[in-house]
């Protein structure tokens, strides 16, 4: 127990003091910082620009052929684009044109027909949206005429256009739009870690056999020893860098949530309930397990670090197949299929595929149970095996050897 | 102290690596441990250091069950390797404390070793970045540090150039002087007849020699003269169905029987102009080659 807890830590610092590690984690937190505080930083130049008087704002420019006509174009426009100081033109299109291309207006609208026009600007930016606010106004315009010639009173005609609908949505389960991403991330992030941090304890201890330190370690220290706390450092590792990620963007979300006022995805993302964030532990961790004694052992195999990424490729195999089906059948919609059904008993698939169950739609307690059982009979199960493999994975060197030379070893061993 | 080794036998699936090993070696003494590549000798002492058990035979210190929780060895293999990324001595410390060491203890421990090698200077150094030599004396500090009784060095003097050498003779001669059982393995005859007093030779498995060096050596027949002399070709001629010339033109002369000597030694002196005659003694590099070439 002791050893063990001296490799344990002597793991942690391996990656604590391990500058790349350090850095990612910095990185990632800056980087979520930078993305909550954005409305809040952007807010404040917003808010400079608001306070500008009417003339300051850009220049919208509106072709008429008649200067009368000019007035009432110049109030129609003025009151759709609110954000614009809207100046009527007798000019032809090609004054129009020199004027924006000078910047002395950022754009200007040529009516060509009743129903038609055509936009001027300078560069199309990717969140202009004055063509649909455009189109609606003629398509208004255009119903309205069409409503006074039928004989309906201007006013009438104008409040009928202007009706609006109110309704709400209440899901009785769960609501598939409003989780869908949260539950996308957090199944990222389950993968990306498991992934990452189980193939780190690959390569370490291949690096400690490529190195021969193994020589020196396998008479210090007891071979399931130097399993358990590589595993678990590189496990704690690992949850050390989710817990500081969601926590930093959960803090900073609180921070800056009026800022977002009313951005659906970023609300939606924050709606986690918290029993989920409980189910995310509990299956990062027993995930964590089957695929990091997995790795491990397969590493004990391997004497070069070179042979680490073909030696470990099944087993990555299988869990981004696992992460595939769940993330198919997320955006299918049908959660319950009967391939999420049975891969959320499977020890390599349940983790994910329980976990998004539970997230996205309803799961029966019991099964819930039987997930998580299984699961952590498997981590003892292959806890064992693995532990087994690398007493005699770390002794074996040369090529990396086939299945059966190491099922002979450890029967011999 | 004494440890007794005693008719360890290990197969490895169908191949039989052990068959009965057996020797034993005191404290205050080395033992050498020699035999050519595959002989066993890897496995041997990672039986005696616990890494995985024999299938037969046992291994008694004193006279008891060797207890692993009690008594401390120091290893130091023959494929030398540490973690080259990381500090010094950190990864000292880290060994110490897996051979039961506490931290203040280990530490300590490892700033005397660092000091006594003179490798202070490299305390908060990379591994990496220190040379082959100063690597190896790094490794050697993960030998001794926890002060172990048994001390089994494996090739310690491969790589290493004469001024190190020196040193590290020096500290396995403090080690025995302490009264330290150590065990000694290598193919360098020259540092084994100068540290060990016993040796075993091991060959396919088996013990095929072992005792007292200077023993086997007196032991072996003393049928053999060395002759030293300008006139080897005349020698050569006159001796030519049982003479030899060695590499340091020196005539090795075998007699037809051990009791010849004195009247041959005659017939030297008498008839050429020899410079020096002596019976021939086999040196160790000899012994081995008669012993494990087979």
């Amino acid at each position: 127990m002791k050893q063990f807890l001296i490799i344990l830590k002597f793991e942690l610092q391996h990656y604590f003091k391990n500058k790349i590690f350090a850095g990612i984690t910095i990185f990632l937190v800056l980087a979520i910082g930078v993305v909550m505080f954005f409305p809040r930083i952007s807010g404040l130049f917003k808010n400079e620009s608001e306070s500008t008087e009417p003339e300051q704002r850009e220049v919208m420019l509106v072709a008429a052929e008649t200067p009368e006509e000019g007035e009432v174009l110049e109030q129609v426009f003025g009151a759709a684009f609110e954000d614009y100081n809207v100046q009527a033109t007798t000019e032809g299109v090609e004054a129009i044109k020199e004027q924006i291309l000078s910047g002395e207006a950022e754009c200007a609208f040529v009516i060509t027909g009743d129903m038609s026009y055509t936009y001027y600007v300078n560069n199309l930016s990717m969140y202009d949206n004055n063509t649909s606010i455009a189109d609606e106004l003629f398509q208004n315009i255009y119903r309205m005429s069409a409503m006074v010639e039928k004989g309906i009173a201007p006013m009438e005609a104008g409040s009928i256009l202007s009706v609006q609908i109110e309704h709400e949505v209440e899901s009785l389960g769960k609501d598939q739009m409003q989780n869908f991403f949260y539950t996308y991330i957090m199944i990222f992030a389950l993968y990306m870690v498991i992934l990452l941090y189980g193939q780190m304890v690959a390569t370490n201890v291949a690096t400690e056999k490529s190195s021969r330190a193994m020589e020196l370690l396998i008479t210090s220290a007891k071979p399931s020893s130097m399993m358990f706390g590589k595993v678990i450092g590189s496990g704690l590792a690992g949850l050390t860098q989710l817990v500081l990620v969601f926590g930093a963007s959960i803090l900073f979300y609180n921070m800056n949530a009026g800022y977002w006022g009313d951005n659906y995805m970023i609300k939606s993302i924050f709606n986690v309930p918290p029993h989920l964030l409980g189910y995310m532990l509990i299956f990062f961790i027993l995930g964590f397990f089957i695929y990091a004694f997995l790795y491990g052992a397969i590493g004990s195999t391997t004497s070069k670090v070179e042979d680490i990424n073909t030696s470990v490729m099944p087993l990555t195999f299988l869990f981004i197949a696992a992460f595939v089906i769940v993330v198919v059948s997320m955006s299918s919609g049908t959660m319950d299929n009967i391939a999420m059904k049975i891969c959320s008993f499977i020890p390599f698939t349940s983790p994910i595929a329980m976990f998004t169950r539970i997230a996205m739609s309803t799961v029966p307690i019991y099964e819930i149970i039987i997930s998580i059982a299984i699961l952590i009979i498997s981590v003892f199960g292959i806890g064992v095996l693995s532990a087994k493999i690398y007493r005699v994975g770390v002794l074996l060197y040369g090529t990396t050897p086939k299945v059966g030379t190491i099922l002979k070893a450890m029967k011999n061993a | 102290m004494e440890l007794v080794i005693h008719e360890i036998k290990k197969n490895f699936g169908e191949k039989t690596v052990l068959k009965g090993i057996s020797f034993r070696a005191v404290g205050g003494k080395a033992i050498g441990l020699l035999g050519r590549n595959g002989a066993g000798k890897t496995t041997t002492i990672r039986i005696l250091m616990d890494v995985f058990p024999a299938d037969g035979g046992e291994i008694l210190l004193d006279g008891q069950p060797i207890d692993y929780e009690k008594v401390q060895i120091g290893y130091l293999p023959e494929e030398r390797g540490l973690y080259p990324k990381k500090k010094i001595i950190d990864q000292l410390v880290y060994f110490a404390q897996l051979k039961g060491m506490g931290k203040k203890e280990a530490v300590r421990a490892v700033d005397y070793w660092l000091g006594h090698l003179g490798m202070a200077e490299y305390r908060n150094k990379r591994l990496d970045t220190l040379s082959k030599g100063n690597q190896q004396k790094i490794q050697l500090i993960t030998a001794l540090v926890h002060d172990p009784q048994i001390v089994v060095l494996d090739e310690p003097f491969s790589g290493l150039d004469p001024v190190n050498a020196m040193l590290l003779k020096d500290v396995v001669k403090e080690e025995i002087a302490k009264g330290k059982i150590v065990l000694f393995s290598s193919h360098q005859m020259n540092y084994i007849e100068e540290f060990c007093d016993h040796i075993a030779i091991l060959n396919n498995g088996e013990i095929v020699l072992q005792g007292n060096l200077n023993e086997i050596k007196r032991s072996h027949a003393r049928d053999s003269l060395v002759v030293r002399s300008d006139k080897n070709a005349v020698i050569k001629r006159d001796f030519a169905d049982c003479c030899v010339e060695n590499d340091k033109e020196e005539l090795i002369i075998r007699l037809k029987a051990p009791e010849d000597k004195q009247s041959v030694m005659r017939q030297l002196v008498e008839n050429y102009d020899v410079d020096e005659i002596r019976v021939y003694e086999p040196s160790l590099n000899d012994i081995f080659v008669e012993y494990a070439g087979k």
